[in-house]
């Protein structure tokens, strides 16, 4: 479930990244096959957001590493969504595509390589120190939160007005920085998966009823 | 787990280059409409566009240019053709989305296949 104030920075991270997309033409909608899919990537970014947020992980490292694993699963979903329940969607993706299909591609296994030289022992196999992972590991979540950043904006669908991209960065940059703000809390934001699948859920829902259920 | 994610890479790169291993029409990306540009299949009515001013979508009539289809002409004119996707997308799925947002009846707006199949009467 939801723990107390730790699952509403998670919360507060998927409502700003949901919010931003209704913030000009929100009832702007692909089908609700097109906007599921969309709906579990922006799930996924904003997942990942959380997990960007600088914080120490001292005891919270495994619901870390665990809510990084449903983020990735989330990320693959999205991907697989469209290229088996949309036979043209592939064609994005082969020479000539665009660069967001591109960048979201590349994003996506950036991820998964991040996930995999976290886990234990290929960790400890990659980085002997743990300050070298740790620098690693940040670096390449920056670069990962970069081109998902990149994949949802050029895409265009959802954030149509261009300051809505502005606004995105925004949330990006909360999330990704200001250490000693995230410092203040009296606790370090952690969310469980339980949390993470509940509140993903209800975002889904509501994107999908929002754009494709109203009149 | 390196290995699970490397089964899906595979995975995923094999429906992207060899399509879906599913029954019935897929699309493909070839010369078509007398042009020797590779383009996707298209479906079009006319019957289902009836009610919207002809002259939204054929401008060559404001042009007083006649005679040719749509996709001959955007697929063999060295000025329209690299913007083919651009423009038609622009045209046909910016109509359906708006319509889709007024919750009136709308059509495909995003699913790709929807459009992307083969009618032979284009």
């Amino acid at each position: 479930m939801v723990t107390g104030f730790r699952g509403a920075v998670l919360a507060g991270v998927i409502a700003a990244v949901f919010a931003t997309s209704f913030l000009a033409e929100p009832f702007r909608g692909g089908g609700w096959f097109w906007d599921l899919g969309n709906a579990l990537g922006l799930l996924a970014f904003a997942g990942l957001l959380f997990q960007m947020i600088p914080v120490p992980r001292k005891r919270s490292v495994r619901r870390h590493e665990v809510l990084g694993y449903w983020v990735l699963g989330t990320a693959i979903l999205h991907a697989f969504w469209f290229l088996a329940g949309d036979g043209t969607v592939r064609f994005y993706l082969l020479p000539g595509g665009p660069a967001h299909m591109w960048l979201g591609l590349a994003g996506l296994i950036a991820l998964a390589v991040l996930s995999v030289l976290a886990r234990m022992p290929d960790r400890l196999r990659v980085h002997r120190h743990y300050r070298q992972f740790r620098k690693a590991h940040r670096i390449l979540g920056f670069v990962t939160v970069g081109m998902a950043a990149l994949h949802v904006v050029l895409s265009g669908f959802y954030l149509p007005a261009w300051w809505q991209a502005g606004v995105l960065a925004g949330v990006l940059v909360a999330c990704v920085s200001g250490r000693r703000y995230w410092a203040r809390l009296a606790h370090a934001p952690a969310a469980s998966v339980s949390g993470y699948l509940i509140i993903g859920a209800m975002a889904c829902v509501l994107f999908l009823l929002i754009r494709d259920g109203t009149p | 787990m390196k290995w699970l994610l490397g089964a899906l890479f595979l995975a995923g790169a094999w429906l992207v280059v060899a399509g879906l291993p599913v029954a019935g029409p897929q699309p493909d990306r070839a010369p078509r409409f007398g042009g020797g540009l590779a383009v996707l299949p298209m479906t079009f009515t006319h019957e289902s566009h009836f009610g919207q001013p002809c002259a939204t979508c054929h401008h060559e009539f404001a042009d007083h240019r006649t005679g040719q289809t749509c996709m001959a002409c955007h697929v063999t004119d060295p000025k329209a053709a690299p913007f083919l996707e651009a423009q038609f997308h622009g045209l046909c799925q910016s109509c359906h989305v708006a319509e889709h947002a007024a919750g009136r009846p709308a059509g495909p707006t995003r699913r790709c296949i929807a459009c992307h199949l083969d009618d032979h009467g284009f």
